[in-house]
């Protein structure tokens, strides 16, 4: 049996590969990727927890993690199409005004 | 033996993941980066099945490899994305900074792998489809309502959003008429029985408005109106 610390420092590394390409990134894309890697590093830690203490709610909360996620994904790319379209371009600098 | 093999396992697809996840930061193309970040999901739904929740897994698999990241390369290939172009650092006190963030995470991460004592646990069925549907329709009802609504407003949301505007097609037509000679349509901006002999402030912005509205449809369409001459 793997102890718990090897998973929950696993999604620490995880998190932290996420958050430095959020940083790092300029396209808005590659951001929003970065993120589901972050949320998947969270969902990590939940199953990690749920199974080391016999207990289901973890894994429920994965699901609608999941569910979150996904509609982040519609709402997040409409919004990309909708800076595109009227930028020409992805780049999160160019878009710094909140403006369209 | 048992103890050797989920320790390898663990190595292998840990190891993936982090690699994956590396590739996918340091990757400039985003559509190379967005095959890295399916090998993660993969890596990962892999790590749940040896946490002993299957269903977690396959709903891993399915949703975010099937149906997020077709979405998001589907996205990608509609855009045309192009690569990255390396620029210089803007905030440069940001590095030490991150440096010792760095540092306070991996102190943490020694502290957890060898301050925090192993508990034993038993073997259970917590993982399985249907405890998970148990827990999800009876106690943890409400969220799972909230759930669905949440997804609901995400679809009119995506829809509103990423629907064309109406208004820059009606603008450009409208101006586009007042030049074309015997169109019946009277133009408001250039109607001098509307708008007396001189211009105000809202004819000039309106025009304004009206022309850049025409250059972006003349932007839009050249490509094709070229081809054709």
């Amino acid at each position: 049996m793997i102890p718990l610390s090897w998973y929950l420092a696993l999604s620490a590394v995880l998190f932290t590969i996420g958050a430095a390409g959020v940083i790092i990134k300029r396209n808005a894309i590659s951001m929003f990727m970065c993120i589901e890697l972050m949320l998947n590093a969270v969902n990590l830690t939940f199953v990690a927890f749920s199974s080391h203490f016999n207990d289901v709610t973890g894994q429920l909360f994965v699901f609608i993690v999941m569910a979150v996620a996904a509609s982040e994904a519609a709402v997040g790319l409409g919004i990309i199409i909708a800076i595109f379209r009227n930028r020409e371009s992805l780049d999160v600098d160019e878009a710094s005004i909140l403006k369209l | 033996m048992l103890e050797l093999t989920s320790v390898f396992l663990f190595m292998l697809f840990g190891g993936m993941a982090v690699g994956c996840a590396l590739s996918m930061i340091v990757q400039r193309n985003p559509l190379y980066s967005a095959i890295s970040l399916v090998g993660v999901f993969v890596s990962l739904a892999c790590l749940y099945v040896t946490l002993a929740a299957p269903f977690i897994a396959a709903v891993q698999v399915i949703v975010y490899a099937g149906a997020i990241m077709v979405l998001v390369v589907f996205v990608i290939m509609l855009l045309n994305v192009e690569t990255e172009v390396r620029r210089p650092l803007r905030l440069r006190y940001l590095i030490p900074v991150a440096a010792g963030l760095s540092f306070v995470l991996i102190a943490q991460v020694f502290f957890m792998l060898f301050f925090v004592g192993p508990v034993s646990s038993a073997p259970s069925n917590v993982g399985l489809t249907a405890s998970i549907g148990a827990g999800l329709f009876t106690e943890y009802i409400l969220p799972f309502e909230i759930t669905s609504v949440l997804i609901l407003m995400a679809i009119v949301g995506a829809m509103t959003l990423a629907r064309r505007a109406a208004d820059i097609p009606l603008a450009a037509r409208s101006a586009d008429s007042s030049g074309a000679a015997g169109s019946s349509f009277t133009d408001p901006i250039n109607d001098s029985r509307i708008s007396g002999s001189r211009p105000g402030l809202t004819e000039i912005v309106g025009r304004e408005m009206a022309a850049r509205a025409i250059e972006r449809l003349e932007s839009r369409t050249g490509r094709g109106q070229g081809e054709e001459t």
